[in-house]
């Protein structure tokens, strides 16, 4: 979170990643103290049953964050991560039924095998580019939903409980909020990492390469090894996000990785803006705090929903980020 | 086309597209600090022996080697990094970045990993000073920090130079660096290929035969993917087969400058 960008090296094109000036500075800190607190004054706005549905909205932004980084910085816009987030998921699942009771050590083991599931996926479709790219990763997290609907022992399609909560240490177990403390400093974690990630030399390899890729090669960069090196840590980071999501729903199955699943993500993604620093959290917030808000008012929330995103994507052509720094520029 | 000695050679080179033979055993060489330009009418494979040589497209038989290390295996990134680079003919900048951001990125291609994620490239302080330097040694020192897409075509060859220097290259092979040139812009590009010649040897694919004349030590003539021959400027000139590909026979030979020059202007247009 110390990585607000307002210096020397922001060229125009490379200020749409931060935001600006003072506001930027203090924002993410001041975003990070009102989601601390929130669990605490809860019970006082009678709000206690969104510290769940705000636990949610931070592990699906891990999970959102990687895809931006990959697709907005990377140019890599693929339509599988849902598939990274099962593999991380059904890790959980596989080391719980194999007796691990440490949270750490099944999300570990989740992200770990999230990571080898990218290196050998990005392997082979690294090697295609944009349309091709988005149906190869699809189709391999087909597999990937497909391989865990065959899975018997760990519940096929009817998935499988967890049923007695992971350990996250003593420490930790014992406060009321532990677990959603927990997310939030990942997830604060995994934001700041990429804010800085993207002006790292890495970062602008990879945006290097997205803009002009022959280009790249021809000044020596190792193209396919950091484009491997992005999509696997995206994968690892996806993997993470599932094996949290496990543990938040207690219950792992396989339409955690429907193809449906990595689309919306993609959604929140461009909707909040693509490759933008607040693209992930913002595209996130707004779908999910939509979703909630327009079914306690109908069944047919989708509709509204379409509505809604249409104007979205009139008024605010490079997502909402993308809105906001226009206005602060 | 001396083997063993020469900074680089190919070696009977050969690429095939289905039935065609674009490159028909191109043996070629480089002596150090030398321009060695290639010409040829369109569609005599020129493109391709660039493509071939720096790795864009793999070679059917043949070898290619520089500085004594065979190249002919490597990935293009890997040719690079062995002291092998190029500029493009179509120019090919990040438009979307400032000068500066396009220097840096190429200078962080040659000064250690770019897989490093903690650190901010901005706090580099060497990776900056050698953007000046080849933002400086090509004359783009006024320009960093316009948008390389917004500036004018000739600007934007310079800047193609510039990102293939930061390689510190052996072998510099320049695609048409002319080309779509005015006059003038084309002047400065030949005194900047002139200015580059203690630093590095050059491949110089050019249609334009007064930059070709001005610069090169020895020209190659290329007709239907073979080297017709190979020379200096007046061998070259005076070649009848060289004269017959380019304007029919008879014409005289002090006119060959001018009308090979009046030949290609027309068949681009």
């Amino acid at each position: 979170m110390t990585t607000v960008d307002c210096s020397d090296e922001m060229s125009p094109r490379a200020l749409r990643g931060g935001a600006h000036g003072r506001l930027g500075t203090w924002l993410p800190w001041g975003v990070l103290l009102a989601l601390a607190v929130f669990p605490l004054l809860a019970p006082l706005l009678e709000m206690e049953y969104y510290v769940g549905f705000v636990r949610r909205a931070l592990i699906v932004m891990i999970a959102a964050t990687s895809l931006n980084f990959i697709a907005g910085v990377g140019g890599m816009v693929a339509l599988g991560h849902a598939g990274f987030i099962g593999v991380g998921a059904y890790g959980v699942v596989a080391l719980v039924d194999a007796g691990v009771g440490s949270a750490w050590l099944a999300w570990g083991g989740g992200m770990l095998a999230a990571a080898l599931a990218a290196a050998v996926i990005g392997v082979v479709s690294l090697r295609t580019r944009e349309v091709y790219f988005l149906m190869i990763t699809l189709a391999f997290a087909q597999m990937l939903y497909y391989l865990a609907v065959s899975l018997r022992t760990y519940g096929g399609d009817d998935g499988y409980g967890l049923y007695v909560p992971l350990s996250l240490g003593a420490g930790v177990d014992a406060l009321a909020h532990g677990f959603y403390w927990v997310v939030l400093a990942l997830a604060a974690l995994v934001f700041a990492f990429g804010s800085r990630l993207a002006v790292s030399r890495f970062g602008h390899a990879l945006k290097g390469i997205r803009d002009n890729e022959t280009r790249m090669v021809a000044l020596g960069y190792p193209v396919f090894r950091i484009k491997l090196a992005a999509f696997v840590g995206a994968g690892a980071v996806a993997g993470l996000a599932g094996a949290m999501l496990a543990s938040h729903n207690a219950y792992v199955s396989p339409s955690l990785m429907h193809w449906t699943e990595s689309a919306t993500l993609l959604v929140m993604v461009v909707l909040g803006g693509l490759g933008r620093r607040w693209g992930a959290p913002l595209g996130v917030a707004l779908w999910l705090v939509l979703t909630e808000v327009l079914k306690l008012y109908t069944d047919y929330w989708h509709w509204p929903m379409g509505v809604l995103l249409l104007l979205v994507v009139f008024l605010a052509p490079r997502g909402l980020a993308g809105l906001l720094d226009r206005r602060g520029a | 086309m001396s083997g063993g000695q020469a900074l680089f050679h190919t070696e009977a080179l050969v690429k095939r597209f289905g039935g065609l033979l674009a490159t028909d055993h191109v043996s070629l060489s480089v002596e150090a600090g030398e321009i060695h330009a290639l010409i040829g009418p369109n569609g005599a494979g020129k493109s391709t022996l660039v493509n071939l040589i720096s790795g864009l497209l793999p070679a059917d038989a043949g070898r290619i080697v520089l500085d004594g290390v065979e190249l002919t295996g490597m990935a293009p990134h890997q040719r690079v990094r062995a002291g092998l680079s190029r500029c493009f003919q179509v120019t090919s900048v990040f438009r979307g970045e400032t000068v500066r951001d396009n220097l840096l990125l190429a200078a962080q291609a040659h000064a250690g990993s770019s897989f490093r994620f903690l650190s901010r490239r901005a706090g580099e302080q060497a990776l900056m000073e050698r953007a000046l330097v080849l933002a400086e040694r090509v004359g783009l020192g006024e320009v960093l920090d316009e948008q390389a897409g917004a500036l004018p075509h000739g600007v934007q060859r310079k800047l193609d130079v510039a990102l293939a220097l930061a390689a510190r290259p052996r072998l510099l092979l320049l695609d048409e660096p002319m080309a779509g040139m005015g006059p003038e812009d084309s002047q400065r590009m030949v005194a900047l290929i002139e200015s580059l010649r203690a630093e590095t040897a050059i491949l110089l694919i050019e249609h334009d035969m007064d930059a070709v004349f001005q610069l090169a030590d020895r020209v190659s003539v290329l007709v239907y993917g073979r080297v017709l021959t190979s020379g200096d400027a007046a061998h070259v000139k005076g070649h009848p087969e060289v004269q017959a590909v380019y304007l029919g026979s008879e014409e005289a030979e002090g006119d060959v400058e001018g009308a090979v020059k009046g030949n290609l202007k027309g068949e681009r247009a």
